[in-house]
This record gives C-alpha cells, sequence and structure tokens, in this order.
C-alpha cells in the first residue's frame, strides 16, 4: 500500500494519509533528546555502577573522584535518598545501603564533558560485602531464598497490588472461577507443561538520554526521551518532594520505546544530579551496553499451566501459575503480573480457573513493560498447549480456535462481560492468507515445512482511571493547533490526532497542526504513551475537543446568521447552511469572530477547544478471586499464523510468510495500522530468538549488540501480510481501538507451533535458535537410533 | 593528547576545524557542527545510525576520527534535500511509510541512498544486503525495501531491452 | 567487569609519512603505540577498556598501503589497509580470488567494510576472522614492515593464538601477497552466523578445489573459522580428499576430519557441540558446492 501526498483531505479519518511527521525524519530535521542544543552551560553526567548483583554497601569515597579537573559534583545514595516507582515505591535513584543487580547506579559525577565523568566514576571507591544472590523467579520464592528487600512492607503501594513482605514476592493476583477440580475428571484431554522465557531487552535504536536543570528557584526542568511526560512529572515530583508545578518535562520525538521507556527509568538519576549544580543543564545519556545492563526489561517468566478439553473439543479447565522474574526493583512491573493474572487464559472462554500470578524480585536488570505487558509471556505457553490438545482430540488448531475464543459478551474469567470483538473474524483471514489448508512442499530435500497459528488478546494494562486531554486552538487562517499530552515514539500518533481533529471539526487534514515537543508546562494531561491506549483515550479527547470548538463555532454563526446551529455544519474549513445555503469560511472568523449582522459590533473570538477522556467504568477486583463486575476497559484481539521452513542440517529457519488480523474497531489510518502489524510481526519474530544471558554471578555476557542480536533486513519474512476486521468499540472514537502492542503478542508461540508442525517437535523455553532446534533434531535421531 | 587542524567539506560547505585525537566523525558532526540527523545508537558500528557517505562510499561515522576526515567530502542526511525538495528516494520513503520512529531513518536513507548511487537497479536481494548494517526496530524493514526499489524505478525506469516492442 | 566508555579514550594521533618513521614510532614504545588501519574492532575494544593505546599510528595513508597490484611474477599485493569493500570490488579480486571476494563480503555490513581492512581483520587475529581462513588457503604470505625492514611470512605462520600474531614491537603489517591461485581452481566460503548475514561467524568453512596430480586428481584445501583459538587448515581432511575420488562419499569423510580438526569452545554465541556438528555440515556443502563449480568449468 502507498500514502500519496494530497493537498487537500477531507474527512480523513478511514485514509491513509500522510504521516505529519516525516519530512521532519526524513531530512535529519526532527529533533530528539540528545539533539537539542543546550551550549557551553551544559554539563554531562555519568554513573558508577555495581560490580555486584546483590551486596551491601559498607563504605563510598568520592574523593579522588572530586579531586578530577572538570569535576563540578558526585553525587551518591546518601546525597540522595530518594525512591521513586509507579505502583510499588521500590526503586532508590542511586542505590544507598545495598545494590540488587550487577549496573545498579551507586553514585554519579557532574562534570564539564563526559569524558571528564566517566574519568571520575572509575575513582569512585566503593566498599561492597557481597551478599548471596537469586536469578531465577523458582528459586528466589524458596523460603530460604536470600530476601532483597528486606523492607518491601514499608514501600507505598497502590491499593491494587498486594506485595508478600517476608518474601520476594512483589504482587500475588489470585484468580479463582468455577472448580477446577470437579472438571478435571470431564476432561478428554489435559496438557500440563512448564515454559519459560528470559529477559530480553526493547532496544529502541535510540538510547536512553534526559537532561535536567535544577534552577536556584526551584523550578526544575527535565527534556528526555520519554513515553510518559506527565506520569514522569507526577512520580519524579513526588520523590523529590516538590511541587508538581515546579517540575516541567520536556519530550521531543522519541527513537522508539516498546515499554523501555515508559514510567521511570533513568531520568530521576539526571533531577538528582542536577540538583547538585544548580543552574547547569546536566546530560545524562546511556551507552548501548547501558541500555542492556541499567534500564528496564522485559521480565522473564516460568509458567506452570494445564488446561483440559472434552472429546468435542470444549475446553473446561485451566489452572496455572506464573511467577514473573522481576529483575532488583519491580515498581512498574508488579502490574504485569497483576494483568498476566487478571487475562491468564489467554482469548479463550474456560468455565473453571485457577490462576496465581506472582511477580518476584530476583537480583537482575529491572523488569518492566514491554510491547505486549506480560501477554507475550503468558501467550508463549497457552497457545502451545490448545496446539496440543487439538492435537490430542484430533481437531484442527484453528478450529480449535475458532471453537473456543473468547466471543462477544461471553462472561470472561473475571465476571466481566467481553465487549465486542471478533477473534472467529481474525483466524478466518490468516488461515486464508497462509493456505492453512493446503499441506505444502519443502523447497529442498534437507527442509521441512510447517504452518503453525496462534490467537491472542490483551486489555490495557492500567490504573482504572488513566485520564487524556486535549486543546484545540485555531489560528488566524484556519488552520488548527492540536495539543496533546501523547507522544509521537513511531507509532503514529501525531498524525491519527490531526486525523481526528480534522474529521471532527471538518477541516482539510492539511489543516492540522500537532503541538510538539509534548511539554508538561504547556501540554495538556496525558497519563502515559503505553498499553495501546492512545488512538482510543487520546483519540476521544481529541474528538471531544475539536467537537468542542465545533460548537462554539456554529453558536457563534447560527447567532449571526440567526439560525439553528442544528442546521450548520462545516466542511473542508467553511460553515454552510443546509437551511439557508450561506457559507461562512473559517479564515478569520475563528480567532476575530463576526462582525453583527443585526447591529454594529461584533461577535465570537478565539475558539479554544477543550476535550478530555478518562475511562470511570473500571471496578476493583477481589483479592481472592479476582472477581469483579469490570477488570478491564476492553480487549484487542488477534490472530497469527506463520508459514516457514527448518533447515534440519543446520536448524536455521526460513520465515516464509507471517499473516497477522486483529481486530482495531476502526482503522483510523489503514496503513498505519499496517506498518505496526508489519514491524510487530519482525519484532515478534526478532523476540523468539533473543535472551539476555548472564554468568554465574549475574553479570551481563551479552551486553551489546554485537552478542544480543536482533533481526536484520536479511532475517525478515518473505512475506508480511496484515489485515484486521472493524468491530466498533462502543467508547472508541469512530470505534476504534489500540493495536500497537498486540501485534507481536503471539509470533512466538506461532512461529513454535509452526516449529512443531514442521519437525514434531516443541519447544518449552526461548529463546529459540538454529542450535537449539539443531540439537533436538539430532536428539531425536539418537533416541530412534 | 592532541588537537589537529582540518579541513573537511561537509554537505557542500567547506569547514575549518580543530579537532581532538579521539574525536570520532560521528562527534564532530553533530556536536562541533550540530548536524545531529546523524544518530549514535551504539557506538560501535553495529546499529548504522551514523552512517554518512564519505568520499562517495558509506562509512559509521562512529567508525571513523574527525581527523581522518581531513580533505574529506562528507554527505549527512542533511546534505540529501535541497531547498526543502525531498529526492526520489525521501519521496518514496514518505509514501511507502517507511518512516516510524525516525531514528534510524537518516542511516537507511544515507545507506540506501550510496546503493542506488553505485548500483540503479538493485535486487531485493541485494537492497537488503546493504542495509544489514541499519537496524531498525519499528518498521519490519520491507517497507524499507519497497522504498528503495520504488526510488531506484522512479529515477531510472528499467527501460525494455533493444528490440522488445 | 568493565562497563565500556561512552567515547574513545585520550591517545594521541600520528599520520607518519614513511614506513620507517612508523616503525620508529611503534618501536619506540611498543606497549603505547599501535598501527591503526580500519579501527572496527580496535575502536571497540578501546571502548572496552581492553586495549589503552597511547598513539594511534596512522599506516593507512603509506606509500602502497591501499594498492592493489597484480605484478609480473603473476602475484597479487594487497595493501594490509585496503579496506573489505576494495578488496571484495576488484575486478582481479573477483576474477582469480573470488574465495577471498566472498570471505570479505562476509564480514559485518557494507558500510563497516568501508573501514575495516584486509590486514586489521587479519592483525586482530580473531579465531573468527573471515578472511583468514581464505587468506591460507590462498598461501597469502603477510609482509611485515620493521625496524629491520620488511619480512614475509607465511599466513599460517602468523597466527599464534587469540588475539595474538607473529608481529613484532615495531613492527605493522604492510601488505598480504597471493600467488596466482592453481590452474581451475574454484572456491566457496560458508559462513553460519544468528543472523543471515552480518553476524560474526559461529562457524566459518572455506574450501579451494583444483586438479592436480594427486591420486584423486584433485586437491582440496579446507580453512576453519570461528572453531579453534586460531583459524586453521584441515590438514587430514585435505589428505582424505588427495587419497579418494571426489564425491558425496569422501567429502562426508573429509567432512568428519574436518570436524576433528577443529577445537571449538562454548561461547555466548554457540556451543562447541554445534559449532563441531556445523563444521562438519559447512565443509561436506563447500565441498559440494566447490566440485560442482570445477565440473562446471571443465
Amino acid at each position: 500500500m502507498a500514502v500519496s501526498e494530497a493537498t487537500s483531505t477531507s474527512d480523513p479519518v478511514g485514509k491513509s494519509v500522510r504521516r505529519v511527521d516525516v519530512f521532519d525524519k526524513l531530512t535529519g530535521a526532527a529533533t530528539f533528546t540528545d539533539d537539542i542544543q543546550f551550549g557551553p552551560n551544559l554539563y554531562h553526567a555519568r554513573l558508577a555502577r555495581s560490580p555486584h548483583a546483590h551486596a551491601l554497601i559498607k563504605r563510598i569515597d568520592t574523593s579522588k573522584a572530586l579531586e578530577v579537573p572538570g569535576v563540578k559534583a558526585v553525587v551518591t545514595g546518601e546525597d540522595a535518598p530518594e525512591l521513586v516507582g509507579m505502583y510499588l515505591v521500590d526503586r532508590p535513584v542511586l542505590a544507598r545501603a545495598r545494590v540488587r543487580y550487577f549496573g545498579e547506579p551507586v553514585a554519579g559525577v557532574v562534570a564539564t564533558s563526559e569524558s571528564i565523568a566517566e574519568e571520575a566514576t572509575r575513582l569512585v571507591e566503593v566498599e561492597y560485602e557481597e551478599l548471596p544472590a537469586v536469578f531465577e523467579p523458582m528459586d528466589a520464592i524458596q523460603p530460604d531464598a536470600p530476601l532483597i528487600h528486606p523492607n518491601l512492607g514499608e514501600y507505598e503501594v497502590v491499593p491494587f497490588i498486594f506485595p508478600e513482605p517476608g518474601t520476594n514476592i512483589s504482587e500475588h493476583f489470585r484468580l479463582r472461577k468455577g472448580d477446577v477440580e470437579s472438571a478435571w475428571p470431564e476432561c478428554d484431554a489435559i496438557v500440563e507443561m512448564t515454559f519459560g522465557l528470559p529477559q530480553i531487552q526493547h532496544v529502541p535504536l535510540e538510547p536512553h538520554v534526559s537532561v535536567a536543570l535544577w534552577e536556584a528557584s526551584g523550578e526544575v526542568t527535565l527534556w528526555t526521551s520519554t513515553q510518559s511526560p506527565h506520569a514522569q512529572r507526577d512520580l519524579i515530583a513526588q520523590s523529590i518532594d516538590i511541587p508538581h508545578g515546579n517540575l516541567r518535562v520536556l519530550s521531543p520525538y522519541v527513537g522508539g520505546g516498546f515499554g523501555g521507556k515508559a514510567g521511570v527509568t533513568m531520568e530521576a538519576s539526571a533531577v538528582v544530579l542536577a540538583r547538585a549544580v544548580k543552574g547547569h543543564p546536566v546530560k545524562l545519556r546511556m551507552t548501548r551496553e547501558e541500555e542492556f545492563v541499567g534500564t528496564t526489561m522485559r521480565q522473564s517468566l516460568v509458567a506452570q499451566t494445564k488446561i483440559g478439553c472434552d472429546a468435542e473439543g470444549n475446553l473446561l479447565a485451566m489452572e496455572t501459575e506464573y511467577y514473573f522474574g522481576g529483575g532488583a526493583y519491580n515498581d512498574y512491573g508488579v502490574n504485569i503480573a497483576r494483568a498476566a493474572g487478571y487475562s491468564c487464559t489467554g482469548p479463550y472462554d474456560i468455565p473453571n480457573v485457577k490462576g496465581d500470578s506472582c511477580s518476584v524480585y530476583t537480583n537482575l536488570p529491572i523488569g518492566g513493560p514491554m510491547r505486549g505487558f506480560g501477554m507475550p509471556e503468558i501467550h508463549w505457553g497457552i497457545e502451545q498447549i490448545m496446539d496440543q490438545l487439538a492435537e490430542k482430540i484430533g481437531m484442527d488448531p484453528a478450529e480449535f480456535r475458532r471453537r473456543n475464543c473468547v466471543k462477544t459478551g461471553d462472561t470472561i474469567l473475571t465476571g466481566m462481560e467481553m465487549p465486542a470483538i471478533d477473534v472467529g473474524a481474525c483466524v478466518d483471514k490468516v488461515t486464508d492468507a497462509i493456505d492453512w489448508d493446503k499441506r505444502e512442499e519443502p523447497s529442498a530435500p534437507h527442509k521441512r515445512r510447517g504452518k503453525g497459528i496462534a490467537i491472542m488478546w490483551k486489555a490495557p494494562a492500567m490504573p482504572p482511571n488513566p485520564g487524556s486531554s486535549a486543546v484545540v486552538r485555531f489560528n488566524e487562517d484556519g488552520t488548527l493547533n492540536v495539543e496533546i499530552g501523547a507522544q509521537e515514539l513511531g507509532q503514529g500518533a501525531f498524525t491519527v490526532a490531526a486525523q481526528m481533529a480534522a474529521q471532527a471539526l471538518g477541516l482539510p487534514f492539511e489543516w492540522v497542526r500537532v503541538v510538539g515537543p509534548i511539554d508538561t508546562k504547556y501540554s495538556p494531561y496525558e497519563w502515559q504513551t503505553v498499553a495501546s491506549r492512545i488512538t482510543w483515550s487520546m483519540g476521544n479527547a481529541v474528538k471531544a475537543a475539536a467537537e468542542d470548538a465545533r460548537r462554539q463555532i456554529l453558536d457563534v454563526v447560527a447567532e449571526t446568521w440567526d439560525e439553528n446551529p442544528e442546521d450548520l455544519d462545516i466542511k473542508d474549513g467553511v460553515v454552510i447552511s443546509y437551511r439557508s445555503e450561506r457559507e461562512q469560511p473559517l479564515k478569520e472568523m475563528v480567532v476575530y469572530g463576526l462582525p453583527k449582522e443585526e447591529e454594529e459590533g461584533w461577535r465570537g473570538g478565539p475558539i479554544v477547544g477543550r476535550g478530555s477522556f478518562m475511562p470511570t467504568y473500571v471496578t476493583n477486583l477481589d483479592f481472592d478471586t479476582g472477581q469483579g463486575p469490570r477488570a478491564v476497559v476492553h480487549y484487542t484481539v488477534g490472530a497469527q499464523a506463520v508459514d516457514l521452513e527448518v533447515d534440519t542440517e543446520t536448524g536455521q529457519i526460513d520465515f516464509l510468510k507471517i499473516a497477522s488480523a486483529y481486530d482495531v474497531g476502526k482503522a483510523i489510518n489503514p496503513d498505519l495500522i499496517m506498518t505496526q502489524i508489519e514491524g510487530g510481526a519482525v519484532h515478534g519474530m526478532s523476540s523468539a530468538f533473543e535472551a539476555l544471558r548472564f554468568d554465574e554471578r549475574g553479570r551481563p555476557l551479552n551486553r551489546s549488540m554485537v552478542d544480543y542480536r536482533i533481526a536484520s533486513a536479511v532475517d525478515v519474512p518473505k512475506e508480511i501480510h496484515g489485515d484486521y476486521v472493524e468491530t466498533p468499540l462502543e467508547d472508541g472514537p469512530w470505534g476504534a481501538r489500540g493495536v500497537g502492542e498486540h501485534v507481536m503478542v503471539q509470533t512466538a508461540p506461532a512461529i513454535a507451533n509452526a516449529i512443531n508442525n514442521a519437525l514434531g517437535i516443541r519447544f518449552n523455553n526461548l529463546p529459540l535458535s538454529a542450535e537449539k532446534i539443531f540439537l533436538a533434531l539430532q536428539e531425536r535421531e539418537q533416541q530412534k537410533a | 593528547m592532541g588537537s589537529h587542524p582540518i579541513t573537511v567539506t561537509v554537505n557542500g560547505a567547506k569547514e575549518r576545524l580543530n579537532v581532538q585525537s579521539n574525536e570520532t566523525l560521528l562527534q564532530m558532526l553533530r556536536e562541533r557542527l550540530a548536524l545531529t540527523g546523524t544518530k549514535n545508537g551504539c557506538s560501535a558500528g553495529e546499529c548504522g545510525a551514523c552512517t554518512i557517505v564519505m568520499n562517495g562510499e558509506p562509512v559509521n561515522s562512529c567508525m571513523v576520527l574527525a581527523v581522518e576526515a581531513d580533505g574529506a567530502e562528507i554527505v549527512t542526511v542533511e546534505g540529501l534535500a535541497k531547498d526543502g525538495q525531498l529526492t526520489l528516494l525521501q519521496e518514496a520513503f514518505a509514501e511507502h511509510n517507511a518512516v516510524q520512529c525516525g531514528f534510524c531513518t537518516p542511516g537507511v536513507l544515507i545507506s540506501a541512498h550510496a546503493l542506488l548511487e553505485r548500483n540503479p537497479h538493485p535486487t531485493e536481494e541485494e537492497t537488503k544486503l546493504a542495509l544489514v548494517g541499519n537496524l531498525c526496530r519499528c518498521t519490519g524493514y520491507l517497507r524499507l525495501v519497497e522504498a528503495v526499489q520504488a526510488a531506484a524505478e522512479k529515477a531510472a525506469p528499467s527501460v525494455p531491452m533493444k528490440g522488445d516492442a | 567487569m568493565y562497563m565500556p566508555s561512552p567515547g574513545l579514550p585520550e591517545f594521541d594521533y600520528v599520520k607518519p609519512t614513511s614506513p620507517a618513521e612508523a616503525s620508529r614510532i611503534l618501536a619506540e614504545r611498543p606497549e603505547q603505540a599501535r598501527p591503526f588501519m580500519g579501527g572496527t574492532d580496535l575502536f571497540v575494544r578501546m571502548r572496552d577498556g581492553l586495549v589503552r593505546p597511547e598513539t594511534m599510528v596512522d599506516v593507512k595513508h603509506l606509500p602502497g598501503m591501499q594498492a592493489i597490484r597484480l605484478d609480473a611474477e603473476e602475484v597479487l599485493t594487497i595493501g594490509a589497509a585496503t579496506t573489505l569493500n576494495q578488496v571484495a570490488g576488484h575486478p582481479v579480486v573477483q576474477t582469480r580470488y573470488p574465495l577471498l571476494m566472498e570471505a570479505a563480503n562476509s564480514v559485518a555490513s557494507y558500510q563497516l567494510r568501508n573501514r575495516a581492512t584486509l590486514g586489521g581483520n587479519l592483525c586482530n587475529a580473531s579465531p573468527a576472522a573471515d578472511t583468514a581462513p581464505a587468506t591460507l588457503l590462498l598461501e597469502g604470505r603477510v609482509v611485515l614492515y620493521g625496524p629491520s625492514g620488511e619480512r614475509v611470512l607465511p599466513a599460517e605462520e602468523f597466527f599464534l593464538g587469540p588475539g595474538t600474531t607473529a608481529i613484532q614491537p615495531g613492527e605493522f603489517m604492510t601488505a598480504v601477497r597471493f600467488p596466482i591461485p592453481p590452474a581451475g581452481s574454484a572456491g566457496k566460503y560458508l559462513k553460519l552466523g544468528r543472523n543471515k548475514a552480518g553476524d560474526l561467524a559461529i562457524a566459518g568453512v572455506a574450501v579451494l578445489g583444483f586438479p592436480n596430480g594427486t591420486t584423486s586428481g584433485h586437491s582440496f584445501r579446507i580453512g576453519l573459522a570461528s572453531v579453534g583459538p586460531v583459524p586453521l587448515r584441515a590438514r587430514q581432511a585435505e589428505q582424505a580428499l588427495a587419497a579418494n575420488p571426489p564425491g558425496e562419499e569422501s567429502f562426508m569423510l573429509a567432512a568428519e576430519k574436518a570436524m576433528d580438526a577443529a577445537a571449538p569452545i562454548d561461547d555466548v554465541r554457540a556451543s562447541a557441540e554445534y559449532r563441531e556438528a556445523m563444521v562438519r555440515r559447512l565443509t561436506f556443502r563447500a565441498l559440494r558446492e566447490v566440485w560442482a563449480q570445477m565440473e562446471e568449468g571443465k
């Protein structure tokens, strides 16, 4: 599909208009945080990091670092005792008394150059007393495991998260529906397996970077690459105890986030370092190697899952335990375990469910949100078990999914009624796209061909009341500025905002400007650009703001013409009357108003529309059962099918095709949805082969792009097919719901199912690799022999 | 630790600079000339976000010392479009929605630009190979390849062989 | 465990105008001064804190360092600082040394190959150096320039261990010389990485085959990358092929022997077990491809 440049696009919603950010991004003009010029007043900071995975800090001596010419300040946890966190406030900005993972910042140095700061960090002397460390969640839950957070009971925590002080469990969510024990005997087929996934990294092309300025007046400005300008204002202002109004977070374009730039990661460190050198902006940027050590990672997971069905293929019961390896701090990760708990069945209607989902502290890098937020992790096991159940009862895996997938109006596992969606239509689309029923020959005798399918669901995982807001302001010529707090991460948020504002107001798309960079001092509130919630939530706010402005315009014109506003409309930037057929261009009147017709004087004035949106209907869930009327705002669902061949002599995979379909409610910009679907398929494919590796002391073994490989241009499938279904979302703008994360949720299990189809071998643990596949084939040969 | 006077032509403009021994060309472009279109994604020659053209060939500017650029002709992403007019390649990237977050885009454009300079009609496979050193986490790559192929076709449409009707 | 610095550590940069001057600077402070060509591995190791040169001696502009020429005696001399793209793109290399072209093209990415040099790839003495097996099989001889002038060394004697070469204090590599490959020769470099291209080799196998007076009537040379402390020749496999007529059976036997010659380690990229198996598989495939080329060329 191609996007052509038009000069005037009416009614842009539903059209593949050109991205509003594309010119700047193609010419090098697009500003990212590290591109902002600060002049010679700028200082640079580096962090000294722990060489141990778990240790007590006995003593820190910063004197040698302070002696280095050009060093302006050295800050340790003693100077910066703050904790920070989204759901559970467990994370020190700089380690104090104890380090809990290799690479944890123990001190920060501010200097006139990055290299001086770097040199000085290596002169910070820290005396440690090493403690026993624990790396696997199943080890960390043992009663005799080293306790990573002895003060767990003292941390601030939101009311829907339940840490278990005295253990390493930072959240335990329980789901109880029906009675699994009485259901097992009814099952004709049961599959019970343990699945595992390692920590992986987001690898946005832009590393994390922040610049903080603490003025003598107490005003603080933070320029940063983040998905969460407003959440950072909230969390950091709380943490450093300054009025929210004194903290201004500015965030230009973000060079990829994928969850890795959600909430607060390294930004608070820049702020506490800037506090030590008031009046100077301080830049702190992560090297690529630090990205793999000192930011956040997708959590690891051990899933012990048992699912059963009857002979006709009806799912009857599921029992599952999820243990997320949350790393050293679980400030954000606790909610991933919760989300995995209340969605623990995946997109299936199962009458009897017992689910326990825990996040567990380990002495590894900080676990945090990543595209999919727990869903890629749990679908890895669920979707492989579903294939095996289908096989056991002799049913086609696609048919098995059509039969059992969650449907509109179902009472799902939490007791909530499923809003309108269509999983089955997605299954149909992807099976058609890869000729599911056709057995195809491999391209060479030593290759095996296989097809696999997987379906998914995901709800935005959030507090019950995350808000969005938007303001629209007209310029004299009728062009419109749309102010939002949602961030442009590449997904197209600005373009979609412009489309929606133009549509709701009756302007050509080209008349709309989206105001960036996001600046909490001027941009309206947006909780965070996460959870695939922006098209839906921000979209509702933008639509409301545009409608508010429209109402104001029509009122002025109607009064001037002595007509009824209901008879008026705005088309292509002109107010028209269906009754009198009069026309009034928006130009000038949206700022200067209109001269009265009945007398001397003027009417109207600058038009400013405001809109906000917040879901008000999400309820608490019962602590013991996870039951409640409305667990989440909605779900987005989809299906993926993979066609691949395996080289049995090397274990290498050739991806022939990945086909995806999602129920997006309404495609606001169809081609941008395709870009998410295609990019997500490759991200999902790549993620199946990725893993952070550690030695026996928790030290990273592949903290670079040399050894943490992501897919490159030659690794991608020969064909990526994208499609969507449009079952309108009740409270979505034009019916739209988000699709940014869903596009990679089920890719890994779809691949695993295709490999099984090709080879008859199952892989329960990620990462996959050519080596692993080859060795498994060899082992099978040996067993046969 | 020495500093070295160099003369370098960047996007057609001659610059006289004093650069440090350990300064990379990437640092020179971004920090001395404020040509921030060229990005630093890894400082290790792996990601390709810092790719620029030096004396006609693409290189990772993080892997070149600034002092080595003495006398060189450099083209960065800022040097592609002239007077606000996108090149055919940039236009194709816009048409094919081959841009998402935009951080890899300058390096990808430079690699693709250099590819088309040396091979005006690359095959899809050749284009993929030419982009191996440009990592992208957003697009899934296929649209990058489509855009390059489309630009090649537009710049110099494959003409029918003599004798073809 | 060291975390890399954001930038390159401090050093002096010097650009000598003669080999003698370069050698003198290198000899004066052998621990602190380093010859500098492409820098693609060196910069990474400097950021990693593994090497800390005080002086970088830019030798790539010395006469002949970036030249490729075929002389009257049919010896191809490639300047040590010739980039891998220049090597792979040279008409003589393309037509007469296609094995070297393949090996050069398999390194990293196009833009990195505009910096990475043939000499640098060899001097790093990484077991995974992609051009090393081809250099061994093509009987490359490295030219070293030092305080006592020039000396020439067979490539096989150049690699002493991981990161260790026969380069003496004050010496640097100026060129690699290749005799004209045997008449009727064909070559193939097969490389297995975690990505389909651009990665370091988990295992790399080069094969050069040509007709001659052995029992089988053919000689095959086999070179291995990334499966031992140094790039190596699989001599016993080569002998088996000299003794047995080319075909699936002898290729299989040779592949087994190549596997025996490998002494890989487990590392973050792959296990020794997988590497061994891949040496066998890649050797077999490369032999088959080379043989097919030879048959075609007859």
